[in-house]
């Protein structure tokens, strides 16, 4: 456990170092701007969607770019010969990447509370939130995997953007037709934006809910343990 | 003193690759001994030690650590060994130090990394971020990374690549003396002036096969070729005539020689490493 905790924490610090927590922030910092100039009707629709772009797209695009740079300079290597499990490594960096969704649930809420007064129900934001920031954590690890250099990681990324989440995006804006959702689900990052909604919104369909919550966390957990893991293992050892 | 490492017909494929890395190589690295593995690009050394140090575990023959099946031992091992890449292995963005200190946060027990820096001349660049190191200083940091746990058995992967000449002396120094404080060490290297200086003991490793495992003394005795090489004056000219170390006191023509020739150099004349290398493997060390 000790040695667990300090895994997370040396993660953590890594984000911080390697300036990817701090862009995280940056970009936080606009959308407190836009909560600041909207009115509390307007700040409330804008929020699931200023969430789902942070803890979806940001989180893949920097998990994915933090991870690209992990893989150069060959610290993976260097802590599997230390007395640590690849598992638990692996699981420290997971865990440490939520920081990055909480972190931005936790700016959205504050900023919300103190300058419009809403406040939302804390615990569900907080779940759905890991659990969507879980899945996107494991894609930005898979596209980072999945990619020779810096080039071909932002291809990926794109080439899953495009299908998986504008559509979404343009579902918010009522652009694709409500009767497309289910399909639309098939994509976790829309599962993931549903979640967002439902918590922000408070309004609650349990059928939806259900299904995207263990539909999330079955990927994940699918992702993690066949395909993302092994493929870690074999880039640690690698050089 | 006993057996650090056996192995015993060790094979092991790449799955990207069509035939095995590693051909089926048999030797053991005795506990208290320098280690060498001396071959050219692409042999197989850094499988070698990878496969010994854990990482790569699909092989297939029986490797021992100290009496147990390597694969029966758990993480318990990294308390044990310290490796020292090829490549950096470090926080680029982190400065030495910190690297050190997280890295030693791991181990029950820990060197005094403050005294390995100071010795191999990076303490006064401690709080430089490793990005911003040279390859001669990133190479002596994954050495005091290797040193960091006080290893029982200690692996070097080209250890002294990268580094000028003072730089590598001190690290040698540092190898010498941590065998002769009862330390084990393997290390690979395509160098054979870190052979001749450092190992008690080398194998030759080419193509995935492991030649004549022997000491380097050894080595020099029975494939070095032992002669005099004796450089004249005749009719103005430079010449030079070659003859065997034995018996020579009694070889008359390099008496004659001697007697009646305007002398220049006398060489006796000891086979390199690099050349028994090439006797024993057919195959130039670069
Ligand atoms: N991850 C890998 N996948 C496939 N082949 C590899 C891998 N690493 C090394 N090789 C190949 O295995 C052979 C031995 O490499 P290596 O052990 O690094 O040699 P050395 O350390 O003696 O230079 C080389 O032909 C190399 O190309
Ligand atoms: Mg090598």
């Amino acid at each position: 456990m000790k040695t667990t905790l300090r895994l997370i924490f040396g993660e953590i610090k890594r984000l911080i170092t390697y300036k990817i927590i701090p862009v995280s922030i940056a970009t936080m910092a606009i959308w407190v701007v836009i909560f600041l100039m909207v009115s509390s009707q307007e700040a409330l629709e804008l929020a699931p969607l200023l969430i789902f772009v942070d803890v979806g797209m940001m989180m893949i695009l920097l998990i994915g770019a933090s991870f690209h740079l992990e893989k150069q300079e060959g610290t993976i290597k260097s802590m599997m010969v230390m007395p640590v499990s690849l598992t638990q490594i692996f699981s420290a960096k997971l865990g440490a990447s939520l920081v990055l969704a909480i972190e931005s649930i936790v700016v959205v809420s504050v900023s919300l509370y103190f300058i419009h007064g809403i406040t939302f129900n804390y615990p569900v934001l907080l779940l759905f939130i890991l659990i969507a920031g879980a899945v996107h954590a494991t894609l930005g690890f898979l596209l980072s995997l999945i990619s020779k250099d810096f080039t071909s990681l932002l291809g990926w990324i794109m080439a899953y953007i495009f299908p998986f989440m504008i559509p979404s995006i343009l579902f918010t804006f009522g652009i694709i037709d409500k009767k497309y959702e289910w399909l639309l689900m098939l994509s976790p990052s829309h599962s993931a934006s549903n979640l967002i909604a439902v918590a922000i919104s408070g309004e609650f369909n349990m059928g939806k809910i259900l299904v995207a919550s263990l539909y999330l966390v079955a990927l994940t957990v699918l992702l993690c343990k066949y395909v993302v893991y092994p493929k870690f293992k074999d880039s640690a050892v690698r050089g | 003193m006993g057996t650090a490492f056996n192995i015993e017909n060790l094979k092991f494929k790449y799955p990207t690759s069509k035939n095995d890395t590693i051909k089926g190589i048999s030797f053991n690295v005795h506990e208290g001994e320098i280690f060498g593995l001396l071959g050219p690009s692409g042999a197989g050394k850094s499988t070698t030690q990878k496969i010994l140090i854990k990482l790569l575990e699909d092989y297939s023959g029986q490797i021992s650590y100290f009496g147990t099946d390597l694969k029966k031992i758990g993480k318990d091992f990294y308390e044990e060994v310290g490796v020292g890449f090829e490549m950096p292995v470090h926080f680029s963005k982190m400065t030495a130090i910190e690297n050190m200190k997280f890295f030693s946060g791991f181990y029950k027990n820990t060197a005094n990394y403050q005294e390995l820096m100071e010795r191999v001349g990076l303490w006064e660049h401690k709080d430089v971020k490793v990005g911003e190191y040279s390859k001669g200083m990133k190479v002596r940091l994954n050495f005091v990374r290797a040193m960091l746990n006080n290893p029982r058995v200690l692996f070097l992967d080209e250890v002294t690549n990268g580094l000028d000449p003072k730089n590598a002396r001190i690290i040698k120094e540092i190898i010498s003396e941590y065998r002769s404080n009862g330390g084990t060490v393997f290390l690979t290297t395509h160098l054979m002036n870190d052979v001749d200086q450092l190992c008690d003991r080398v194998g030759f490793c080419v193509n995935g096969n492991l030649y004549e495992v022997s000491t380097p003394r050894n080595l020099k005795i029975k494939y070095g070729k032992h002669e005099v090489r004796v450089e004249y004056r005749e009719n103005e000219a430079i010449k030079s005539s070659v003859f065997p170390l034995q018996d020579i006191g009694y070889n008359n023509d390099f008496n004659t020689l001697l007697k009646e020739k305007e002398i220049e150099t006398i060489h006796s004349g000891e086979t390199s490493m690099e050349d028994i290398f090439i006797i024993v493997t057919g195959v130039d060390l670069k």
